[in-house]
């Protein structure tokens, strides 16, 4: 993990990162708030170029659609790229409850789909796993035993997976960007299997969180450096595809159909809230690396598919406060992920806001009224003192004259049971700061 | 109607949210060019990133493509259709390398081509300086498999199509956008670090990218401007 923030310092050295953050934001800020512009602008050009375009309120509309389109074409057989979105709605489970084999071919992704795990960082989803742990998961699909060397692991892995490629009925992908101008998805990959699910199998169908659009490729000449800088310390990545559509009348190669299904699930909940830029996030993993949370835990602790400091913010977000309020407070409120966030999403600030709605949503009445009450007490010097005096004449019959409370009636024995309780001293420290 | 209901919704949620104006001016990135002759930072970027690189003058294009297949140890080869002016010196060289060039009717035989050709040799749009990257792109008279799927790629690319940096290059993309059903910028060979953070070189795509940069600072500096010949009508 440090070697990832050493690279991401280098690849920023020499360059002034603060002007391209703020860059960076104004441009997720701007997009995001014409949403609506945009997506229709994006979806007209898209459908001109022969796209098709599916807008999907929920997870299960979306995952229905892709199903309904596997189904029309009997596929068999799904490679798939590496995709958030597709882990928030579920869909492999889905696909393979129908009898469909999904086979992952990001190679962190396919380690892990082996192992049936889930990804534990949003950029190398297998960074839990030693490469003794590969090797032996690896051995395990062919029965043939195989050496730990990483070099030999992914040759193995580009051989089962180039099969698969060849033989798929379909192609799903997440979209890191989609051009509003001119209706292109853009995917951004180091290995080339975005190229792969995009170009061999007959369809392709691209999953877009409905946030991921820039208004023209003239941002992106800041967002993708600034996205692959962050994430992996890159100036570039090695493939960033500008799809954009089935193949043409005398192509040799390329798709016969193309989908791009425009998921909100959630989101546009969050746009009239003061949450609305946790939607600028462009997904590079950054916060995470930096996360003193994240780097002890690791990413399945979240439980939800975003992990790290944005994870905490929108989990709860999407998922709701029953299912995920806990997770803004899994955080020190260090700030490294502000600092770090390549367009400047106040992540921290967002954590805190998050634990008072969270809060008030959840805490019970009594606690409420505790706490109403304790910081009654402490509002004003006078009162503190009052308070302090009555506090210490009531602790007496408890700590007979003693330096620790050790039993104490309800509600306080849930807390002496387990742990003693200093006494409040017989002389508060201003008083014997005045008798001096 | 599902679209319709879908940004209703969103343009409600927005209602009274001011946007803030998009940047006037981008500031430099890593990725702007920096002034430098362009050849010569596309060359140190790509072998940076692990490619290989070389200028070439017309003449000895030939030459330097026969050295490249020997050593990729190439036997069979696809070619793409959109080495334009090059691909006659293209052909001269495989033939002296001893390379056979796998013809191929239709997509089905294409791809079968591309899946077993050692060597996949394609023109490309633009290259840029500030990451050696080259954009490759797809239509009628270009191929997406010949790049992606042999173990090695070999592209051909005159130096007026040198741009400096990403302002230069998505400034000219939407043109390239309009012309071709899809467009990719590839940096070096295909790589990953997915375990234990080592960097393996090869994964799904090729293994070794292979740039021949024809200097048309001499033969063909009256090219300049024009657009790429594989931007052709399509049939």
């Amino acid at each position: 993990m440090d070697t990832v923030l050493e690279r991401r310092a280098a690849a920023f050295e020499g360059y002034d990162l603060e002007a391209m953050r703020r860059a960076g934001e104004a441009i997720r800020a701007h997009t995001v708030a014409r949403l609506d512009e945009y997506l229709e602008r994006f979806a007209d050009r898209a459908e001109e170029r022969g796209i098709n375009v599916f807008f999907a309120d929920t997870a299960a509309e979306a995952v229905d659609y892709v199903r309904r389109i596997l189904d029309r074409r009997g596929v068999r057989l799904v490679t798939k790229g590496k995709s958030m979105i597709s882990e928030e709605i579920g869909l492999n489970h889905t696909l393979e409850a129908a009898g469909i084999e999904v086979v992952e071919t990001d190679l962190g992704e396919y380690i892990v789909q082996l192992a049936r795990e889930t990804p534990s960082h949003i950029l190398m989803p297998a960074m839990h796993k030693s490469r003794a742990d590969v090797a032996e998961t690896f051995s395990a699909v062919t029965g043939e035993t195989l050496s730990d060397d990483p070099a030999m692991l992914t040759a193995f892995s580009r051989r089962i997976l180039r099969d698969k490629f060849l033989t798929a009925g379909a192609g799903i992908t997440g979209a890191n960007f989609g051009v509003a101008d001119n209706g292109t998805v853009v995917l951004v990959t180091n290995e080339g299997n975005g190229r792969m699910c995009s170009t061999l199998p007959p369809v392709h169908i691209a999953l877009m969180g409905m946030e991921r659009l820039v208004p023209s490729t003239r941002e992106l000449a800041v967002l993708l450096p600034l996205l692959t800088g962050s994430g992996t310390g890159q100036r570039v990545s090695t493939y960033v595809s500008f799809l954009g559509g089935p193949r043409r009348m005398g192509e040799l190669d390329g798709p016969e159909e193309t989908h791009v299904v425009v998921v909100d699930n959630g989101r546009s909940a969050i746009l009239s809230t003061e949450f609305r830029s946790a939607l600028h996030c462009i997904r590079c993993g950054a916060c995470q690396n930096v996360c003193p949370v994240f780097r002890q835990v690791g990413g399945h602790a979240y439980g939800g598919t975003y992990g790290g400091p944005i994870g905490a913010v929108l989990t709860p977000l999407l998922a709701g406060f029953a299912r995920a309020g806990d997770l803004p407070h899994a955080s020190s409120l260090c700030a490294a992920c502000t600092e770090v966030c390549p367009v400047r999403i106040p992540l921290h600030d967002q954590l805190l806001a998050l634990r008072r709605d969270v809060a008030k949503e959840r805490a019970p009445r009594g606690e409420r009224l505790s706490f109403r009450l304790w910081s009654a007490a402490w509002r004003t010097p006078r009162r503190f003192l009052l308070f302090a005096r009555l506090a210490r004449l009531l602790q007496t019959p408890l700590t007979l004259g003693g330096r620790r409370l050790r039993r104490a009636p309800f509600p306080l024995s849930r807390w002496t049971r387990g742990r003693d309780l200093p006494a409040l001293a017989s002389r508060t420290f201003r008083e014997r700061w005045r008798r001096r | 109607m599902e679209r319709e209901r879908f940004l209703a919704r969103v343009r409600q949620r927005l209602a009274g949210v001011d946007a803030p104006p998009l940047p006037d001016e981008l500031p430099a990135t890593p990725a702007s060019g920096d002034g430098r002759p362009l050849a010569e930072r596309f060359a140190e970027e790509l072998r940076s990133i692990g490619g290989m690189v070389e200028l070439v003058s017309l003449p000895g294009l030939a030459g330097a493509v026969a050295a490249a297949a020997r050593e990729a140890e190439a036997r069979t080869a696809v070619v793409a259709p959109d080495l334009g002016p090059f691909s006659g010196r293209v052909a001269q060289g495989l033939r002296r390398a001893g390379v056979e060039v796998l013809e191929a009717e239709g997509t089905a035989a294409w791809r079968d081509a591309c899946e077993r050709a050692d060597l996949g040799v394609t023109g490309a749009l633009a290259g840029v300086g500030s990451s050696g990257s080259i954009v490759a792109a797809a239509g009628p008279s270009s191929s997406r498999l010949a790049s992606l799927l042999p173990p090695f790629h070999l592209a051909v690319l005159g130096t007026d199509r040198l741009v400096p940096g990403f302002e230069e290059l998505f400034a000219d993309l939407p043109r390239y956008l309009m012309d071709f059903s899809s467009a990719v910028l590839i940096s070096g060979p295909s790589r990953t670090a997915d375990i234990e953070m080592v960097l393996v070189q090869g994964v799904h795509g090729p293994r070794h990218v292979h740039v021949l940069l024809v200097d048309s600072t001499r033969a063909g500096s009256k090219k300049k401007g024009r657009p790429p010949k594989a931007a052709g009508p399509s049939p």
